[in-house]
């Protein structure tokens, strides 16, 4: 990974170092705000304002949804194509998800996963997509939400199933000495109810936000290096990173999906048995 | 103090756009509405045609293994019904092959029997005609003899023997010679 970090610093000197040799302006990143902030398509400055995140989010919500309805709509008992597709994406999510992390009594949570993990990928891999180039989850908005839901999820999960007790349990861990609750007490609260959703949204959206970057970089050292210079012989590794990083990306767009989701059903699990 | 506060105002810089602060509440807005929708549409209308066909596609394999193991349960009955039947036919082979084998020692026994019995008087009668035939041989062979031995007497005595006279002597002495044999 060192390794990896000298080769795109290395590559990104080498580009900013043609590039001034060359018109002496410099390779021209573009802000931040240009490839992370969108105009909204309508309701500029209200709350309703609809931009590409929001595009990304709404195709993201739909196409699980036909995927799911037309699989089902003529289901049969030998499953074919769609149906087997989409069988196969529930039996993933259970047997990846909620068997190892909550156990036969998390199926009922089975539809929240599944769309955390349809969501969040689909909004992903827009990052890869030609012509949009961005992921959704590069914002904060959508990994807020998302774990905000899976906040108040185990939550009400470990209230609704323990009581109040579960906040016993949770801040009051049994087994430990009672001196030591000085010092566990306020870590457990921080860890389960504060850092929790805070780790999972940033997680995601860090993890996109940097791969989404990562490929910006990667497309403007290709293009400042395309031309009739010497160092169009560097486009030959630039150009290849571009490609596998595009690839590596498209792999981390599906995993970020599924370790959201199987921390969610992790702390769901934790919640329904918290003196575990 | 105004004037301060002017040049405070001045200094203020630019608004910058910080990444990790959710400051679209439009996309926050499309999320929420987007996921819960989908979590919704899957909870009640997507997902559970799949789950119910998958559920009667459990039942339907359990009922088939059930079934399977039935028909192996049959099966192992139908086949050690077979081999007690086959057990029982082999005995049934065995005592059939038993009762002919000790009818066709008798049958043998009792042909074995006539025809020593046969044989037997054959024998006793070819014995007979042996005896007969040796008697007569005997008999034609006394009065050769006799012959010949008193003509062979007479010349070595020179004198004419009377066969009669002397037919006890040779009589004799064929009988000696023929029961000496």
């Amino acid at each position: 990974m060192l390794g990896l970090q000298t080769l795109v610093g290395n590559l990104t000197n080498i580009a900013l170092l043609a590039a001034e040799g060359e018109g002496g302006g410099g390779v021209q990143f573009p802000p931040i705000e240009n490839i992370v902030k969108w105009p909204a398509l309508f309701g500029e400055d209200t709350f309703y304002a609809f931009n590409k995140i929001a595009l990304i989010s709404m195709i993201a919500m739909i196409v699980p949804a036909l995927l799911f309805y037309f699989a089902g709509r003529k289901a049969s008992l030998v499953p074919k194509k769609l149906q087997n597709i989409m069988e196969a994406s529930i039996d993933f999510v259970e047997k990846q998800v909620i068997m190892p992390a909550i156990g036969p009594e998390g199926m009922r949570y089975l539809p929240m996963l599944v769309a955390m993990v349809f969501f969040i990928w689909i909004g992903n891999v827009f990052e890869v997509i030609p012509t949009s180039h961005m992921p959704a989850n590069a914002r904060m908005a959508n990994p807020l939400m998302l774990a905000m839901t899976a906040w108040v999820m185990f939550i009400g999960v470990g209230v609704k199933h323990n009581g109040l007790g579960y906040f016993k349990s949770a801040l009051f861990p049994p087994g430990v000495p009672k001196a030591l609750y000085l010092l566990v007490t306020p870590i457990e609260f921080l860890s389960t109810f504060l850092i929790r959703p805070f780790s999972l949204a940033v997680r995601l959206f860090a993890n996109m936000l940097a791969g989404h970057i990562l490929l910006v970089t990667f497309s403007v050292l290709c293009i400042t290096l395309w031309g009739f210079t010497p160092l169009v012989v560097v486009e030959l590794l630039s150009f290849p990173m571009l490609v596998a990083f595009t690839g590596f990306e498209f792999m981390v767009a599906f995993l970020q999906a599924f370790i959201f989701a199987l921390l969610t059903a992790v702390y769901i699990g934790g919640a329904l048995h918290p003196e575990h | 103090m105004i004037g301060l506060l002017a040049a405070l105002a001045a200094e203020v810089p630019e608004k910058v756009i910080n990444p990790v602060v959710p400051d679209e509440i439009g996309e926050i807005f499309w999320g929420a509405l987007a996921f819960f929708t989908l979590w919704a549409l899957l909870r009640y209308v997507c997902l559970p045609p799949l789950l119910k066909v998958r559920a009667e596609r459990e039942q339907q394999v359990l009922a088939d293994q059930e079934a399977a193991s039935a028909a192996e349960t049959q099966g192992e009955q139908v086949r050690r019904d077979y081999e007690a039947t086959l057990a029982e036919a082999r005995s049934e082979a065995n005592r059939i092959v038993e009762v002919a084998r000790v009818a066709s020692e008798a049958q043998r026994s009792q042909a074995v029997a006539v025809a020593e019995a046969a044989a037997a008087e054959e024998r006793q009668a070819a014995m007979a005609d042996l005896d007969a035939a040796r008697a007569q041989a005997l008999n034609q062979i006394k009065g050769d003899v006799a012959s010949i031995a008193i003509s062979a007497a007479s010349k070595v005595v020179q004198a004419d023997l009377d066969l009669a006279q002397n037919q006890s002597t040779i009589d004799d002495y064929v009988n000696q010679a023929s029961g000496t044999r």
